[in-house]
């Protein structure tokens, strides 16, 4: 009791002092950032509204599929989004991101040659983001329930675990089953493979508990004891779970990971450039960097800022000796027919 | 001026507003939804077309019928189980309950859930249905399960009960209202002519409360339609409803055009419904004289 009246004032402190803090930021401008949970937090948010008088807003996705529907209906809301590598390069498909002027940002050349030339975000010589973060989708299980150690994408569908499994409400879980049918072209299937892929997630529903739409409601699921095994964002819901004391594990099975990188794009037309730069800038320094590695537990994109601001034991921890590890994963790419990999997913959560 | 033309003028004022209201809020808006029905979905939006591919596909496809037929049938049961609930409370607050006083008391408490947020009180049923929630602690501690079960929520049951509680309170207004209505000289003239108490309601107080019946039904089975809050707090795997795919076609999937027609689709099976309800209510009361 004395420890829930405890963090109720502590969390009411720390409001009062946000809001102190944002009160006496001259607000000279705003920010409003579509992006995921973990990458506005407080901690390092608030030196950069101090700092630059830009007043941030964020609202969240779950999905990397939320990004382009959202830009679609509110035109004009957002100022700058976050998508993963897969999806960048469809939002500047689709004509909604504004190429990135590099002679407004510094410490480009800070980050990891392999983010700031690739692919899907370099097109005609024109940079369309800013690398800012990067992990895995590893697995994740709780230890006091699951005593065997997992080593594979079968333990997902291991009838002993009924009613107590989980996975991403998103199109990625296509690849997963993909992976355990044994198919390693994960974003090129043809149309049988996907329906193979299809079949065994159909298979797989009297077992799921809940398909997770959010990181909260995947560490909800696992702290109220609903789920004890599932898909996980690499290092965030497990770091979360183990403060709340929940014995979890993450496991890179033998039918291996994906793998994502996350950048900073800027949405067409604008009216806050100035705090979008700002940002921009700011996402590069240790302070935000090391900022936001500490509350999601993701590796960063800027090798020369975590350098600065990681111990060297986390430095290793976090593969940051060797950005070319997401190599050994399945990086994210879109997939090559975008639209039926996500009717599929559709179609198996309407199946009965 | 003169006064039919103040009067016309008058009428057009009062009119003008609900009428204009309801062009701009409700007409306009499901036009253009209509409209869209019939477009073509063209990355990352759509181009103006007419044909009828995406009515097709909502048939085609076995996805959108599998996940209307469940709907329809969580809605069945929502309606169902509502009405039951809500017919012996309504009639136990118009005929039991001496005290006018206590009657309205009851009946607010009844209403005034009505007053906290809908998330709020659908969320509260995680809290009690979950593997470690009330009722399964409950169940432990009492001896009658061995260890928590995982039957209560994130499944169909779950969101059938959570709906039924949402609603009950839409129920019991109408209900309450017609039974309120009944004048008690019917009753006494069923027991004058030696009828019993059980015979008196089947025959006498139940026909006269069908409208409210019917009322607190079509409200029922019409908001559970277009319900996705409860699928997406304690619906499971297979806990999808139609609500849930629209929301998704106009989300991730992109598809405004089949969105559209999919929110026409359900659009005519409420107004069926509502029609349908209608006609019986009038239907009966003509039979009754």
């Amino acid at each position: 009791m004395t420890i829930t009246l405890r963090k109720a004032l502590a969390v009411l402190a720390a409001g009062a002092s946000i809001g102190a803090l944002a009160g006496a930021a001259h607000a000279e401008g705003q920010l409003n950032l579509l992006t995921w949970e973990g990458y506005a937090d407080a901690s390092f948010v608030a030196p950069f509204e101090a700092a630059s008088g830009c007043k941030v807003t964020a609202t969240y996705v779950g999905s990397n599929d939320d990004f382009v529907p959202k830009l679609v209906a509110g035109g004009g809301v957002y100022d700058l989004i976050s998508p993963s590598i897969d999806t960048a390069p469809v939002t500047v498909a689709a004509g909604y991101i504004d190429p990135i002027d590099t002679s407004k940002i510094q410490g480009l050349e800070g980050l990891y040659e392999l983010f700031r030339s690739s692919p899907g975000l370099t097109t005609d010589g024109q940079l369309w983001g800013v690398p800012w973060t990067w992990g895995s989708i590893p697995f994740m299980y709780r230890t006091d329930m699951i005593t065997e150690e997992p080593t594979s994408i079968a333990a997902l569908w291991d009838p002993k675990y009924a009613g107590k499994v989980s996975l991403w409400d998103d199109k990625s879980a296509i690849y997963v089953a993909a992976r355990l049918n044994g198919d390693t072209n994960i974003y090129a299937l043809d149309d049988a493979q996907l329906e193979a892929a299809k079949q065994k997630l159909i298979e797989q529903k009297p077992l799921i508990r809940k398909y997770w739409g959010t990181a909260g409601e995947l560490v909800n699921l696992f702290a109220s004891g609903e789920v004890w095994i599932s898909n996980t964002w690499g290092g965030y819901q497990s770091a979360e779970l183990t403060d709340q004391g929940i014995p979890v594990k993450e496991f890179i099975p033998a039918e291996n990971a994906e793998g994502w990188m996350d950048s900073w794009q800027i949405v067409k037309g604008t009216p806050n450039t100035d705090c979008a730069y700002a940002w921009l800038n700011y996402s590069l320094t240790p302070e935000a960097q090391c900022g936001v590695s500490a509350i999601t537990g993701y590796s960063v994109a800027n090798e020369a800022s975590a350098k600065a601001c990681m111990t060297p034991e986390r430095f290793a921890a976090l593969h940051q000796d060797d950005a070319n590890y997401i190599n050994s994963l399945i990086l994210w790419q879109t997939p090559d027919r975008l639209e039926v990999y996500t009717n599929t997913w559709n179609a198996v959560k309407a199946a009965q | 001026m003169r006064l039919a033309t103040r009067r016309r003028f008058t009428a057009a004022g009062i009119l003008g507003g609900p009428l204009a209201w309801t062009l701009v809020f409700m007409f306009v808006p499901y036009a253009i939804m209509f409209t869209y029905s019939f477009y073509t979905r063209q990355f990352p939006t759509m181009v103006p077309d007419f044909q009828f591919g995406n009515y097709l596909a909502l048939f085609a496809d076995p996805q959108y019928y599998q996940v209307l037929l469940r709907t329809i049938k969580i809605a069945v049961l929502v309606t169902i189980a509502a009405v039951a609930l809500a017919y012996p409370l309504a009639y136990f607050l118009v005929f039991k309950v001496a005290s006018a006083r206590l009657r309205t008391a009851l009946y607010v408490a009844v209403i005034v859930p009505l007053w906290v947020s809908y998330l709020l009180r659908a969320y509260t049923w995680k809290t009690i249905l979950g593997s470690e929630g009330v009722l399964n602690s409950f169940l432990v501690w009492t001896g009658i399960l061995d260890q928590p079960t995982d039957l209560f929520l994130y499944n169909q049951f779950a969101m059938v009960l959570t709906l039924t509680y949402i609603f009950v309170p839409f129920c019991v207004m109408p209900i309450y209202a017609s039974l309120e209505k009944i004048p008690a000289s019917l009753k006494e003239a069923s027991k004058d002519l030696g009828v019993g108490p059980f015979r008196t309601f089947l025959a006498v107080t139940l026909p006269l409360s069908v409208p409210g019946i019917l009322a607190g039904a079509t409200f029922t089975f019409s908001l559970t339609m277009g319900d996705f809050v409860a699928p997406f707090l304690v619906g499971g795997a297979d806990g999808a409803l139609i609500a849930t795919v629209v929301q998704s076609q106009f989300g991730t999937a992109l598809n405004w055009p089949l969105g559209s027609a999919l929110s026409m689709v359900m659009l005519f099976i409420v107004l069926t419904i509502i029609t349908l309800s209608d006609r019986l209510e009038r239907a009966g009361r003509l039979d009754l004289g």
